[in-house]
């Protein structure tokens, strides 16, 4: 089978889409994740009616099938007169859906939260987005870093979704090779390993990340 | 250290006079876990309607010699047999026994344990009837009966439909006596069987374990209840790292231990108030 | 869009939820398979089991169809669309199913299986009778997690030509010039049918909250 030849050979072509789903899912994640501690502060807070509004955001993403909120993005942003192409389509999609998730998790942890923490907080003056930036938020994310870990591959993996409205990522990279040059069994195996060896990184080194953090848990 | 050597050890009650048949025999035994050796050279005989008492400082191997009798864990060295026949190892050679030898052997050695290990997924009836019924295929009906008079022997005559989650600890524990009892064992390994329980429930199952010794089965039991060991084990056995260091009748053995080991662990015991 | 644009996408939205059923009672059984081969250790199956969790278990479910169904026929296997579905889906969600099944078994109560070992239970029963029912019991809300997970990514197949949800409403896009409300009407059907095994799932977590965790 000279397949994979043919994929080496056009490697750069793959390496562009496995490029670009790097930076998809790192502005994805990023984003995903400032979101989602934005998110937290309607979830947790005191009054009824603000967060019955942020659960149901959550909620509603929860049971949204991620392939067709990227349709609904994609068609329907234009319709409110927002005008942008497929690839920040997808990267906002990947945003949108995955910060529900991430302060899905954050708010279960912040409710694990010891209460002293936050009330000695309280009792050396902190208020509000103090109170939340610098005694809340770094407690929060270390306790949930191996849940933060589990939904970064879950980005990666969305983001192979994109293909659909035609972002060139590492699977519509990979389609197209396959495409061309007839070599679906090297290409698309050489995809499903990149995306293997992505997500292994992801996990050695969110554990790496959480052993640093044993100490200040 | 005392040389154990120089100890006289009974190897059978002379109590009753006329000798009881061997139920048990563990010749030799030795058991490592890694490079840990935790048995060394372990000889003992269970003869019919015994109690024997194994005592000894935590991490001495008690429980080892325990689940190495009915071979839970497989021993290095040495043999076990139960009435004449070899257990987990095929008679004469070195290869192990089947799955379906080794089940069938171990259907005659009963074992309490210490944390009850009640299967929680089925009533108290349930756990008893279910290796009579499941393991042995006895009729139903007839292991049904059975299994209400063990439990009402046990005082839970109440309890039948009840799931292990509602019971106390005691309760739990005599249901774990009565499961094995339906077995109707040749012998009876008790693992600490009262260390899990509250002091005010440690009373109830000793007593159930004195009316089965009454009736003349043959335990060994592991336990902390100095007070048990006295009063009602035909002989005990004092482990010390690993070694069985001094065996004797319990008349002899707490007022007068032969071994220096055997005597600082009494005097620790009596110290804490036994 | 026209009543029959809306039955198409009905239509299509059962056929999705079909797909993922028909995999989720193919893969619950082969991920427990697939976990006591795990459990036991069994050489050579054991690593094998261990690199095809890893592997399905990192793979976008887009990606994974379109291997199974453009590079399988090079190596011999050659399947129509709705056949390769259904093997992708299960793949994919017994990989889950089996870590699902292996912690319960390793959480499972040492001294349970001794117990059931003295009363001279063999394998098959000691299995049958004392873990399965408990792992069963214990893994339950893990399992229902992974359903909802399930059908949440089975339109992925789409990307195969099955005509399913995504197709429906892409057809039915085409026709009309005017993609955007097919995909609302989609998306709402769908979120409907995925919220109820939410709600369900809801439900199970609290009743196993209020019994306590099972021993
Ligand atoms: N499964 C195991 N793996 C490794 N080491 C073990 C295992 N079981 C027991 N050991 C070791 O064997 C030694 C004897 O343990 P054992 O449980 O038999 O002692 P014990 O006399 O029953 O003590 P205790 O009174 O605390 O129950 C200990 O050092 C223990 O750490
Ligand atoms: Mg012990």
């Amino acid at each position: 089978m000279n397949e994979f030849a043919i994929v080496w050979q056009h490697r750069d072509l793959l390496l562009i889409g496995f490029e670009n789903t790097l930076i998809i899912v790192a502005l994805g994640a990023t984003g995903a994740l400032a979101l989602g501690i934005l998110l937290t502060i309607p979830l947790m807070s005191s009054r009824p009616g603000i967060v019955a509004l942020g659960a149901a955001y959550v909620d509603a993403m929860r049971c949204v099938p991620f392939l067709l909120f990227v349709y609904l993005i994609y068609f329907g942003f234009p319709t409110f007169g927002i005008q942008f192409d497929n690839w920040w389509a997808g990267v906002v999609a990947l945003i949108l859906y995955n910060a529900a998730y991430m302060a899905e998790l954050l708010r279960a942890a912040w409710k694990n939260l010891p209460k002293e923490a936050i009330e000695a907080g309280h009792a050396f003056g902190f208020t509000g987005w103090g109170l939340f930036r610098r005694i809340i938020i770094p407690p929060v994310l270390y306790s949930s870093l191996p849940l933060i870990g589990n939904q970064l591959v879950q980005i990666v993996k969305d983001s192979a979704f994109l293909t659909v409205i035609a972002v060139a990522e590492l699977t519509h990279e990979a389609t197209s090779l396959q495409t061309t040059y007839f070599v679906p069994f090297a290409s698309f195996v050489a995809a499903v390993f990149l995306y293997w060896m992505t997500c292994m990184t992801i996990e050695t080194g969110v554990a790496f990340a959480n052993r640093l953090a044993e100490d200040r848990r | 250290m005392t040389n154990s050597s120089a100890v006289r050890m009974p190897e059978a009650p002379a109590a009753s006079g006329a000798e009881q048949p061997v139920v048990l025999e563990v010749s030799g035994l030795s058991k490592c876990f890694g490079s840990n050796t935790v048995l060394r050279d372990i000889s003992l005989k269970i003869h019919k309607g015994e109690t024997v008492c194994l005592l000894g400082p935590s991490g001495s191997g008690k429980s080892t010699l325990l689940r190495c009798m009915n071979w839970l864990e497989e021993p290095d060295g040495g043999t076990v047999v139960l009435n004449g026949q070899r257990v987990g190892m095929r008679p004469g050679g070195s290869v192990r026994m089947s799955d379906r030898d080794l089940a069938a052997a171990r259907t005659h050695i009963g074992m309490v344990f210490q944390h009850f290990a009640l299967w929680p997924h089925m009533t108290v009836l349930q756990n008893v009837m279910e290796a009579p019924v499941y393991v042995l295929k006895r009729p139903t009906a007839e292991v049904r009966a059975e299994a209400e008079a063990l439990l009402a022997r046990v005082g839970l005559a109440e309890k039948l439909d009840s799931f292990p989650a509602r019971l106390s600890g005691g309760q739990k524990q005599r249901v774990a006596i009565a499961r094995c009892l339906a077995m109707k064992p040749d012998v009876i390994l008790f693992d600490e069987p009262t260390s899990s329980l509250d002091p005010e429930l440690v009373g109830e199952v000793l007593s159930v374990m004195q009316d089965l010794v009454r009736d003349g089965m043959t335990m060994v039991v592991v336990t902390h209840e100095m007070s048990f060991a006295r009063d009602v084990a035909s002989r005990v056995v004092f482990m010390d790292n690993g070694q069985i260091v001094e065996t004797g009748y319990p008349e002899e053995f707490f007022a007068a231990p032969k071994s220096d080991r055997a005597r600082q662990f009494l005097m620790r015991y009596a110290a804490r108030g036994q | 869009m026209t009543t029959y644009d809306y039955f198409s996408i009905a239509y299509g939205a059962l056929a999705t939820v079909s797909l993922s059923l028909i995999s989720i009672v193919l893969g619950v059984p082969l991920g427990l398979g697939l976990a006591l081969i795990r459990w036991s250790r069994l050489p050579v199956l054991n690593q094998l089991t261990i690199g095809y969790v890893s592997i399905v278990r990192t793979c976008p479910s887009v990606t994974l169809v379109l291997l199974i169904f453009y590079a399988l026929p090079v190596v011999g296997i050659s399947m129509e669309p709705l056949p390769a579905a259904i093997l992708t889906l299960t793949l994919s969600t017994a990989a889950f199913n089996t870590e699902i099944w292996r912690s319960a078994l390793a959480n499972f109560p040492r001294d349970q299986y001794d117990a059931a070992l003295t009363v001279g239970m063999r394998r098959g029963l000691r299995f049958r009778r004392i873990v399965l029912p408990q792992i069963v019991r214990s893994s339950l809300p893990a399992l229902v997690n992974e359903m909802t997970l399930q059908i949440k990514s089975t339109p992925a197949v789409a990307v195969i030509g099955i005509v399913e949800i995504t197709r429906a409403a892409i057809r039915v896009g085409a026709r009309t010039y005017d993609p955007l409300p097919p995909f609302v009407v989609a998306l709402v059907l769908y979120s409907l049918i995925v919220f109820v095994f939410v709600k369900t799932q809801r439900t199970i977590e609290r009743r196993y909250a209020q019994a306590g965790a099972p021993a």
